[in-house]
């Protein structure tokens, strides 16, 4: 069978991963007090509600100008260098979506142009501890199953391999923003930046599932 | 863990800042299209503009340098974290002008990421602007590459060199040429003694035990290199201007420009005499203060500590930085 999603489904998938986050913006707050300057939870809240506030004023948008303008919305949400990648994945994710319904295949070349463009502004690889730790994994996992495999399989792939990236920071010293001037100290708490990637992927997850049952 | 601030609403505290300044400083700044601080007396078209951007919290820094003779607009991003790439294009659409604009950012990974996004959509809009990117920060080594040196307070004298510089109508190149020059002879240490709360999340930004001090802290509290012992004024002094003389690698008969910068909760009593400290190792080497500036310019809320600023200045950044200005926190008559 031929597996289409439009608007409808890209939008619920990312009102899930607007809940993931209000639900756990504390967890990323005292990840972000172990390693940073403990502002992340508050930054992906202001950022959160940015998305909601822009699918809530979108009308009848098309997929591709609401990414774009979801996009747009979160790197004015000032949140210093989360706003304009957290941005970039969106606008990236707008330029790839031209078609109405989207198949396995076209589902997994948004993702990948939106972690394309995320990669090309933050410069960072796997194992600088950065949300590119969960983002290039997913982007690996999408490309492996994003051919044969049904779309809520393959965003379970990208969300486990997001969510084993995220963990791998653990044992990660940072090499980019703040987080790098704190050397060994930040050893043993997970990068909020990629927890917060891998918890938007797995929503992801759990928004099409959802969806899938309405 | 509490938090002794004066403050209302801790997710509002940049728009309240904002709102008080503008009718503080009305007479010299005002606030456009709620985060972009301009001029009161727009400069005229003909002359290069100077843009900044960044994080709030650090008063007066950035917007307290917006006058004549200094910054034309400052964007304002929320407590410590910059502004989206879409503000600071607002800011460049706004200076649009045929002489150009001379954009200063300083090395966070906020600022950075922002900056460039606005200004590679600015250039595709034909918009004329080059970038100085401030990273004078010697903590990870004066030889560090300069993606990991942090803009600190030497933003703060640039503005004023490169804002002489425009409103003396030189162009572009000329104008960001010069600033260039003094960027890459100045060099800046900072020193903590205790935290400062982060007004919004009402944490801690680090942990120094009572008998500590860490020379190298960043302004958001990033690490330097490591606690020590505090020690006294006269000890302090010797150990950072070391450092900096030897980072700007300034010679017997140099002239330098020194600034020590409160970082909110050490008194001027306490610069003034580090600053008298400063001077004696300097006398040994035979480098001369041309000019030294002790005062509040970028704060990191009620830390203790300070940075200490050196540059090495020729005749002409000399003379730039005698220009007159206007600006809320630094005038020049």
């Amino acid at each position: 069978m031929s597996e289409l999603i439009g608007r409808d489904e890209i939008i619920g998938m990312i009102l899930s991963a607007v809940e993931k986050i209000k639900a756990n913006h504390e967890v990323l707050t005292q990840l972000d007090s172990a390693a940073g300057d403990g502002d992340h939870g508050i930054t992906m809240l202001r950022s959160m509600q940015a998305v909601e506030d822009t699918i809530n004023d979108s009308g009848g948008a098309s997929k591709k100008d609401l990414l774009h303008s979801i996009g747009w919305a979160v790197m004015s949400a000032d949140g210093g260098s989360t706003g304009p990648l957290l941005g970039s994945f969106f606008v990236g994710m707008s330029e790839a979506a031209v078609k109405d319904g989207l198949d396995c295949r076209a589902v997994a070349a948004m993702f990948e142009a939106g972690i394309s463009k995320v990669h090309k502004q933050s410069r960072a690889e796997v194992g600088d501890r950065t949300m590119m730790d969960a983002m290039l994994p997913a982007r690996d996992a999408l490309k492996v199953s994003g051919n044969g495999a049904s779309i809520t399989e393959m965003l379970k792939a990208a969300a486990d391999a997001a969510a084993d990236g995220a963990e791998a920071t653990k044992n990660m010293v940072a090499k980019f923003g703040r987080a790098k001037n704190l050397g060994q100290r930040v050893l043993g708490h997970a990068d909020p930046g990629a927890t917060s990637i891998s918890l938007i992927f797995q929503a992801f997850y759990e928004g099409l599932c959802h969806k899938n049952q309405d | 863990m509490a938090m002794k601030k004066f403050i209302n609403d801790p997710q509002n505290l940049t728009a309240e800042l904002l709102e008080g300044f503008a009718i503080g400083y009305g007479d010299k700044i005002a606030v456009e299209s709620d985060k972009l601080v301009v001029r009161a007396k727009p400069k005229e078209a003909g002359k290069v503009a100077v843009v900044t951007l960044g994080g709030a919290g650090h008063e007066p820094a950035l917007s307290g340098f917006v006058g004549e003779g200094m910054l034309d607009v400052s964007v304002v991003g929320d407590i410590f974290a910059a502004p989206g790439p879409p503000k600071v294009l607002e800011a460049l659409r706004l200076m649009k002008r045929e002489a150009g604009i001379l954009f200063i950012v300083l090395n966070h990974a906020g600022d950075v990421l922002s900056g460039n996004m606005a200004m590679e959509m600015a250039v595709k809009e034909g918009i004329k602007v080059r970038m100085v990117l401030t990273h004078e920060d010697i903590a990870p080594g004066a030889d560090a590459p300069a993606e990991d040196r942090r803009g600190l307070v030497g933003c703060v004298p640039l503005y004023k060199i490169a804002g002489a510089a425009a409103e003396a109508g030189k162009s572009l190149d000329e104008v960001y040429e010069i600033a260039e020059r003094f960027n890459n002879n100045m060099a800046t240490l900072a020193v903590a003694m205790t935290s400062a709360t982060h007004p919004a999340t009402g944490t801690a930004l680090f942990e120094l035990a009572e008998d500590e001090m860490e020379i190298g802290m960043g302004q958001h509290g990033e690490a330097g290199t490591g606690p020590s012992k505090l020690l006294s004024a006269d000890e302090t002094a010797k150990v950072m201007i070391n450092s900096l003389v030897g980072a700007v690698d300034a010679q017997k008969g140099d002239r330098l420009m020194v600034i020590l910068n409160g970082a909110g909760a050490t008194t001027l009593m306490e610069l003034f005499i580090v600053l008298a400290g400063v001077k004696k190792v300097l006398d040994e080497k035979g480098i001369s203060i041309a000019t030294a500036r002790v005062g509040e310019f970028l704060t990191v809320q009620e830390m203790a500590g300070f940075q200490m600023f050196v540059a090495k200045m020729d005749d002409e950044l000399l003379d730039l930085w005698g220009k007159s200005c206007d600006s809320p926190y630094m005038t020049v008559r």
